[in-house]
């Protein structure tokens, strides 16, 4: 995933806030340099090995990190040797400020233990069901202790719906490219090829983390062995028991001893909560520019196809007939009002350019790239308007459509303003990195071209978000900070003037927190949907 | 708005006015009236005529007077002089097109034609070219003629100001009785015109509009903390 200057300055904010400056110094050198075997790490943050292994750890037990093994290249005549590398998890670092949102997707469609359940693996990282079940209990006054078998019940309803997941294998092998990825890599600039190899790196190692997809979401609660195959001195025993299972046919005795202790560590499945946001976005998105019913449909749509999406950034969903979308439609509360020709109309509602759903065949598939890109591109002008002016926005709508270098009269013309006053604006957007500029000489006469490179200017905006979230983010503890004895004030103290200040404070926070969540949602739009 | 956009010449009689010259003037106003619709700058003429100065601006002022030329803007040069025979009215290169006045923007014109426009649109829900251009005219709102390019150029402005979308007909649905593949344009916001496009959530925040973001960092001069935006902001 790309990770601009910015987006490294917030994802270390968020892990100094979260675990303080000593693991965030580790994560910072991950995120900075790439994945580092230890000693490499040490020597860069200059911490002793035991700070560093440490910090490992709670990032590792956080999912923010995820270790793998590689041959060691050199020595020729040696055998080859195996060494451990870091990978910072930038994504999962940006997840850690949307866990509420996280929260209000499960409590919507499941009941209260359910939430618990999710808000604890949350909080932790990755609990074991003994772990689970004595957490549960924990915070639950006297009276009704939780028995395990409603802890599992609720477990499998999440593991189900794939809220929750096995956790990935904690020191997978890597093995090295092959042939056919290296033509990929001599293509493009050094700058460029560095990118494609440091994101085709991180693919891998997640690849080769992720358990089977049967094992993923498997519901066997009971025994996996301990594994004592990976254990290298680099891990610490406590949490990381992996869930690799010993192929060791002829030892029953050790599996039904290990059938008491349950060893299955599991953890939010952070893909499928971002599946449901982008779901829902679209849906958002659709309310807003046609209707309650067409949202209804294109609900029911996603409902009935989620299951076949094979990754989060899927350009279309699976082509759905009008007989199955009106089966799904009429199952939820709101649908059941919908009559058959209300949703063949909608269909064609959505179906109607520009389309947000295509139709081939009698059979109807959503297109989320047009849907996403679309709002993409409301946000990306909202800025240009309110930034530079009504003008702007024009000039930026015209050269964002026309896709081509445009020269100045003919922008000037065809939004209606003067050419000397267009030329100053687009100076302005191009300064500041929203627009390209070239210069064509024909004879004494030179010519200024413009131009709106999408993939460029989209990186550009989704590193000013970054910028934003994290300026947000600083000036909020520094209100809290500086208005500390407001906020410690006890109840009865808040009287008169202190009231006041009180309830300002309130308004404040209320303000910040509500424009963080906001930038938040524009963050995912740019960079997870 | 009564212009007219038709270049036509107006026949005037040839009179005395034009007979009572002088031997320069007479150069001169030929080579006026030679240039037709386009008109001359006075150094072009100093150039082509081979008259001194003073004997060039003198009898400018002469003809003026006679009314046998006139000054115009150009729009390609507003500084300089430009001079017309009477009998023609100045091309589109010299005006700048039907969208100038003076050799300035008429803006005003420009913005009734675009509201008008939007109107029409949303009054047909779904309308091609042709078809804005029709209802334009029947409604007999404006008293100017106005050509079909003329109306596209609004109307693609009206795209760019995000009031309507340019699609291609699907033949089915609200575009049921416009063939397929033709272009056409339809309303965006349901309800009213006119409205702002929803603000984005960078752009609600005072570092979406900030002007001074590239320079802004944690501990600089510029900083979050010490923003005085974000003070105007959260001042309640």
């Amino acid at each position: 995933m790309v990770k601009t200057q910015h987006g490294i300055r917030y994802a270390v904010h968020l892990i100094t806030s979260h675990f303080g400056n000593l693991v965030a110094k580790v994560c910072e050198c991950l995120l900075r340099k790439g994945p580092l075997p230890l000693h490499t790490i040490v020597r860069y943050t200059e911490l002793s090995q035991m700070q560093v292994k440490n910090s490992l750890l709670v990032l590792i037990q956080h999912n923010c990190v995820q270790a793998y093994r590689i041959d060691e290249t050199g020595g020729s005549q040696s055998a080859p040797k195996q060494s451990t590398q870091y990978l910072a998890l930038f994504d999962n670092i940006l997840h850690r400020v949307r866990f509420s949102k996280f929260l209000a997707i499960i409590s919507q469609e499941f009941d209260k233990l359910c939430v618990d359940i999710v808000e604890g693996l949350l909080q932790h990282g990755r609990l074991t069901l003994k772990q689970i079940v004595e957490r549960a209990n924990s915070s639950h006054k006297e009276g009704n202790s939780i028995g395990v078998d409603a802890v599992q019940e609720n477990l499998h309803k999440l593991v189900m719906a794939h809220y929750v997941e096995h956790c990935p294998a904690s020191e997978p092998f890597l093995a090295s490219p092959t042939e056919e990825d290296a033509p990929a890599r001599k293509r493009g600039a050094k700058s460029a090829k560095i990118v494609i190899e440091s994101e085709a790196i991180e693919q891998r190692v997640l690849a080769a983390a992720v358990p089977m997809e049967a094992r993923r979401f498997s519901l066997v609660m009971d025994s996996e062995l301990n594994d004592d195959g990976e254990k290298d001195q680099n891990k610490s025993p406590d949490k990381h028991v992996g869930d690799k299972r010993k192929l060791v046919a002829s030892e029953p005795d050790i599996d039904s001893e290990a059938a008491e202790n349950q060893v299955v560590l599991w953890r939010a499945n952070f893909e499928e909560f971002i599946r449901r946001l982008r779901h829902k976005d679209c849906i958002e998105n659709v309310r807003a520019r046609l209707d309650d019913g067409a949202a209804i449909v294109l609900s029911a749509m996603l409902e009935a196809s989620k299951t076949e999406e094979k990754k989060v950034k899927t350009a279309s969903s699976v082509p759905l007939s009008v007989n199955s979308i009106y089966e799904e439609v009429i199952k939820s509360e709101k649908g059941r009002n919908m009559t058959f020709d209300h949703v063949r109309a909608a269909l064609v509602q959505l179906s109607s350019p520009p389309p947000f759903v295509t139709v081939a065949d009698e059979s109807y598939s959503i297109d989320f790239k047009h849907i996403i890109e679309a709002a993409q591109s409301e946000e990306v002008e909202s800025i240009v308007l309110k930034r530079y002016g009504r003008d702007a926005y024009r000039i930026f709508r015209l050269l964002s459509k026309a896709s081509r270098l445009l020269e100045t009269d003919k922008i000037s013309d065809t939004i209606f303003v003067e050419k000397k006053e267009t030329t100053k604006i687009l100076y302005k957007l191009w300064q500041d990195d929203y627009l390209l500029m070239e210069k064509l000489v024909v004879g004494t006469a030179t010519f200024l071209l413009w131009k709106v490179n999408k993939l460029v200017l989209w990186e550009h905006v989704l590193d000013e978000l970054f910028h934003a979230a994290l300026n947000l983010s600083l000036r909020v503890a520094y209100e809290l900070e500086q208005q500390k004895e407001i906020v410690n004030l006890p109840i009865d103290r808040r009287e008169g003037p202190m009231k006041d200040k009180y309830e300002k404070l309130k308004k404040m926070r209320i303000l910040m927190e509500s424009s963080q969540m906001k930038l938040d949602d524009a963050i995912m739009l740019f960079h997870d949907f | 708005m009564s212009r007219l956009h038709g270049q036509k010449r107006k026949q005037t009689d040839s009179n005395s006015p034009a007979q009572s010259l002088t031997e320069h003037e007479r150069v001169l106003y030929n080579v006026i009236r030679s240039k037709q619709d386009m008109g001359i700058w006075t150094r072009d003429m100093k150039r082509e005529t081979n008259l001194p100065d003073n004997v060039v601006n003198k009898s400018l002022k002469v003809l003026q007077a006679k009314n046998l030329i006139k000054e115009v803007v150009n729009i390609q040069n507003k500084g300089r002089k430009h001079y017309m025979a009477m009998e023609f009215e100045p091309s589109k290169e010299i005006t700048g097109g039907a969208w100038y006045v003076d050799g300035n923007l008429d803006t005003e014109f420009i913005q009734i034609l675009k509201e008008q426009c939007t109107k029409q649109i949303y009054k047909l829900k779904v309308a091609t070219l042709e078809g804005v251009t029709d209802s334009i005219r029947r409604s007999g709102v404006l008293n100017v003629e106005l050509t079909k390019q003329q109306i596209e150029e609004i109307v693609k402005a009206l795209v760019l100001d995000d009031e309507i979308i340019e699609v291609k007909s699907n033949g089915m649905g609200e575009f049921a009785s416009i063939p397929v593949g033709k272009i056409c344009y339809k309303c965006i916001r349901k309800g009213s015109i006119g409205g702002e496009p929803k603000t984005g959530a960078m752009a609600s925040i005072p570092c979406g509009v900030c002007p001074r973001m590239r320079q802004c960092t944690p501990d600089g001069i510029i900083s979050p903390q010490t923003c005085v935006y974000y003070s105007k902001w959260l001042d309640f």
